[in-house]
């Protein structure tokens, strides 16, 4: 085969495999929505089992790997062999980035423009130096800048609810205005559709999350910036390219060109995404390739191949040269930041914010951090939104980590899915049995708003909705004095500490929506020793419900 | 006071002529030989000696197709080319074992003769307190409806409408659209122990087609289901007391507080069969404060044995 039919071969290939990935990575996510409450069939964590990223962040921060994650040696291994490929034909963000960079090409009207190698495209190795650094001293950042961490976050907590917002908007108001010409009603075509919507897409009402504004604001930031630079993401910014950079000063296959035959033309280089310099056959960079055979299918002269070299052989241009006073300021950079982050007392322990509360099975809060890397697979798999992105409880440290939110949902009892789909353990898998009594905070009566304390009225809601079969919500009966001094008997909630696991089912259902009457603190987490007001009764752990 | 519609009036119309039209010769013979309407109300029995050894979904099956046979049979409150949604009590993520929901295998039953007796779609659903996905499945109720053909029917939170319920004590509250546009509801609790109310069962279970602030009736319950019940004009409950759930309702989860009764009741008067529900809690119907107002409000009648019930006992 000729190497321009082989090139363009490849390119459909590839073009297909990205495809398939970017598709894969959607299905994933639908089939991480809500069903059931257990854990979802399909390998939902897929994609972060894969990431090297996460893999090498999380054994930096806790010195220890959780079995699946050890994928990532695959995409190392991959990567020694290849080069980055994984940018180039597997990351379904790059594949969003090509996409937007096709469009762009498609509707320039002013002349092409040659994108050269830029030295700043080392700032994602600096990026990744000193967000390893911060792993390396516990505080996992790296989920903020990973791209599958950045893209879930983004279509889970953004782009999905944006659409099934206009989504159910439209069909709702197709169904309630009921249009229709004759018997030709226009919602019997909106409704089969809205019902697959509803099953197959979110499986439950309306979730949004809170500051999900921002968050899209940067994953369009991250997409608008290909219009400046072709996948300027990739090229600048990615952690994860900047690792498997690294581990590509020499891969096995290298992009060769003839000096004989290429006539310097500079087509190569239109193709090239990831400006590594094709048209320079002493000047290819192997660490900025994406392996993506557009320089080679571009080339009319059948000038350029990827060819097999040793390893012990070293690449045109040397290795990757990133300067040891750079490198340095990035680590201090790193430290630093840690240390800005750091310096808050919650940090410390010396005080627990009542509103952070994490997800049952969530370890105590340092170890929580070192592990989780922002991909919000538990708020999607969340069938409440009680778990939303965190912006001020846990500390900029604790950026966008999932915090349950009782004012917004609560912890079903018959659930224990974040756990099952969290793909570093940052929350505990526990059984079911096991998670229905873990304490994630306590509920506190609020007597000044309560109503049968404040307003002389019936209510007991909360204790209604206490999911514990002997309940923790109880009421007593009490006597009370009406405004025309009658005497009347109601029904007074009272909390009892030793049953309480703080689910927040209480609060999400109290009649007080802006400022609920029964509300859910930290205290009493059983994460955290130093955060019990109440001495527990000495055999608590003990109880068995039997169910 | 509107007067009857034209669909009661059709109905009492082919009920009163359209008997000869009827294909099931027993139901020809009974009207023909009894020549007056069918009965108010029916009690299914399972013979208490059998209760322990029976299979459950054997029992809620036969219970509940002896019940509607004894109340007329389905096609008395279904007409062809109906749509009807059941409104069973699916408010809680909870196993049927556990008494929080409505049977699965009655609401499988009813969607079953539903179909039997022409209903064109049949509809299945209810607002779950719970996450509905999870309770939907959980209680069994989705998969049996399911299997019976039923469409099973999630709620959607912006399909409440406003609607002029014109009641003593509530003047408009959002109701859900859809449930509104059914030919017939079929209101089908399950007896539960209530902390706020002592008895959960059938007008308790309107809870169910409500929106808005619903949690805000507790503060005065009584007029707040009187006023609803009175808007739904109930044609037909059936109360399913398979199980039933003595305390800690009315979402229980504590297997010891589920009673094995073996009873499905039916009929048209919506008042009395709260009252056979809270009498099966030990209750006198006077005693549960919803109950009392929805009679003082001329809603039904507490004394359900007035009715003269249709009693059946299977095994």
């Amino acid at each position: 085969m000729s190497v321009a039919r082989k090139a363009r071969h490849l390119v459909w290939t590839r073009r297909t495999v990205q495809t398939v990935a970017l598709v894969l990575f959607v299905v994933l996510l639908a089939a991480n929505r809500p069903t059931t409450g257990l854990a979802p069939d399909a390998p939902v964590a897929l994609f972060f089992d894969l990431d090297p990223l996460v893999m090498v962040g999380a054994w930096l921060s806790t010195h220890t790997l959780a079995g699946a994650s050890l994928l990532g040696l695959v995409t190392i291994l991959i990567t020694l062999v290849f080069g980055r490929v994984f940018c180039g034909w597997f990351c379904p963000l790059g594949t969003l980035h090509n996409l937007v960079g096709s469009i762009r090409d498609q509707y320039r009207r002013v002349t092409i423009r040659v994108e050269k190698y830029s030295r700043w495209q080392r700032a994602k190795y600096y990026l990744l130096a000193a967000l390893l650094v911060m792993s390396l001293t516990g505080a996992n950042w790296l989920g903020i800048l990973d791209p599958f961490s950045l893209l879930y976050r983004s279509l889970a907590l953004t782009v999905i609810p944006a659409a099934d917002l206009a989504v159910g908007a439209a069909a709702n108001a197709i169904y309630l205005g009921d249009p229709h010409l004759g018997a030709l009603h226009l919602r019997d075509l909106t409704e089969p559709f809205y019902t697959w919507w509803r099953n197959n897409v979110t499986a439950t009402e309306l979730r949004v999350f809170t500051g999900a504004g921002l968050i899209f604001l940067i994953f369009v930031a991250t997409l608008v910036l290909n219009l400046v630079r072709n996948r300027f993401w990739c090229r600048y910014l990615c952690p994860l390219g900047g690792l498997l950079g690294a581990f590509s000063v020499r891969p096995l296959l290298r992009l060769t060109s003839d000096a004989d035959t290429c006539n310097g033309c500079g087509e190569c280089t239109l193709g090239c995404p990831a400006a590594a310099q094709p048209e320079q056959p002493d000047q290819w960079l192997a660490t900025e390739c994406f392996g993506c055979w557009n320089c080679v299918d571009k080339c009319r002269n059948e000038s350029l191949d990827f060819t097999w070299r040793r390893p012990s052989r070293q690449t045109s241009t040397g290795s990757l040269d990133l300067g040891k006073r750079r490198l340095l300021t990035a680590t201090v950079a790193g430290l630093g930041g840690l240390a800005l982050m750091r310096l808050t007392p919650q940090a410390h322990g010396q005080t627990y914010n009542p509103g952070l509360i994490r997800p049952p099975g969530a370890l105590a809060e340092r170890e929580f951090l070192q592990r989780c890397v922002q991909c919000s697979l538990c708020m999607q798999v969340c069938p409440t939104a009680a778990l939303q992105p965190a912006w001020h409880q846990a500390g900029l440290e604790g950026l966008w980590t999932p915090v349950l939110v009782p004012a917004i949902g609560y912890c079903e009892f018959e659930c224990h899915a974040c756990g099952q789909v969290c793909p570093t353990e940052a929350i505990e898998p526990l059984p079911l049995a096991v998670k229905k009594k873990v304490n994630i905070g306590l509920a506190v009566i609020d007597t000044t708003r309560c109503l049968p304390f404040a307003y002389d009225r019936e209510c007991i809601v909360c204790e209604e909705h206490c999911p514990i079969p002997t309940k923790a919500i109880t009421f007593e009966l009490r006597e009370t004095v009406l405004r025309d001094g009658s005497m009347r008997t109601l029904k007074f909630p009272v909390v009892d500490p030793d049953l309480c696991t703080g689910c927040g089912i209480c609060e999400t259902k109290c009649p007080f929506q802006d400022l609920a009457a029964i509300r859910i603190t930290s205290a009493g987490e059983d994460r955290h020793p130093g955060n019990q007001p109440v001495l527990a009764s000495r055999d608590s752990n003990q109880e068995n419900y039997g169910y | 006071m509107p007067g009857p519609d034209r669909r009661v009036f059709l109905k009492t119309t082919a009920l009163a002529g359209g008997a000869l039209l009827l294909a099931d010769p027993v139901a020809l013979a009974r009207s023909a030989l009894a020549a007056e309407p069918p009965a108010a109300m029916s009690i299914a029995r399972w013979s208490e000696g059998a209760l322990a050894t029976a299979d459950l979904t054997t029992m809620a099956t036969r219970l509940t197709e002896a019940a509607i046979a004894s109340v007329g049979g389905m096609a008395r409150f279904v007409s062809q080319g109906d749509v009807v949604w059941i409104k069973p009590n699916i408010g809680w993520n909870r196993r049927p074992e556990l008494a929080a929901n409505t049977n699965p295998d009655v609401v499988g039953t009813l969607v079953r003769l539903c179909h039997e007796a022409g209903a064109k779609t049949v509809k299945v659903g209810d607002h779950s307190c719970h996450p509905a996905r999870q309770a939907y499945r959980t209680s069994g109720i989705a998969a049996a409806a399911e299997a019976n053909g039923a469409q099973v029917a999630y709620l959607d939170q912006r399909r409440f409408v406003d609607t002029k319920l014109a009641g003593r004590r509530l003047d408009t509250w959002p109701i859900y659209a859809e449930i509104m546009a059914a030919d017939l509801v079929i209101n089908v609790p399950v007896v539960k122990h209530h902390g706020l109310t002592g008895a959960s069962v059938a007008m308790k279970n309107y809870m169910g087609v409500i929106g808005g602030q619903r949690n805000a009736w507790h503060q005065n319950m009584a007029p707040c289901l009187a006023d609803i019940t009175r808007f739904m004009k109930p044609q037909i409950t059936v109360v399913d007391a398979v199980r039933v759930l003595t305390a800690h309702g009315p979402q229980g989860g504590d297997p010891n507080d589920v009673q094995l009764r073996g009873v499905v009741a039916a009929g048209t008067d919506i008042v009395a069969l709260d009252a056979f529900g809270a009498a099966l809690l030990g209750h006198e119907p006077q005693e549960i404060e919803t109950i009392q107002a929805a009679a003082d409000r001329g809603l039904g009648t507490l004394d359900f044995q007035s009715l003269a019930p249709v009693e059946s006992t299977l095994s």
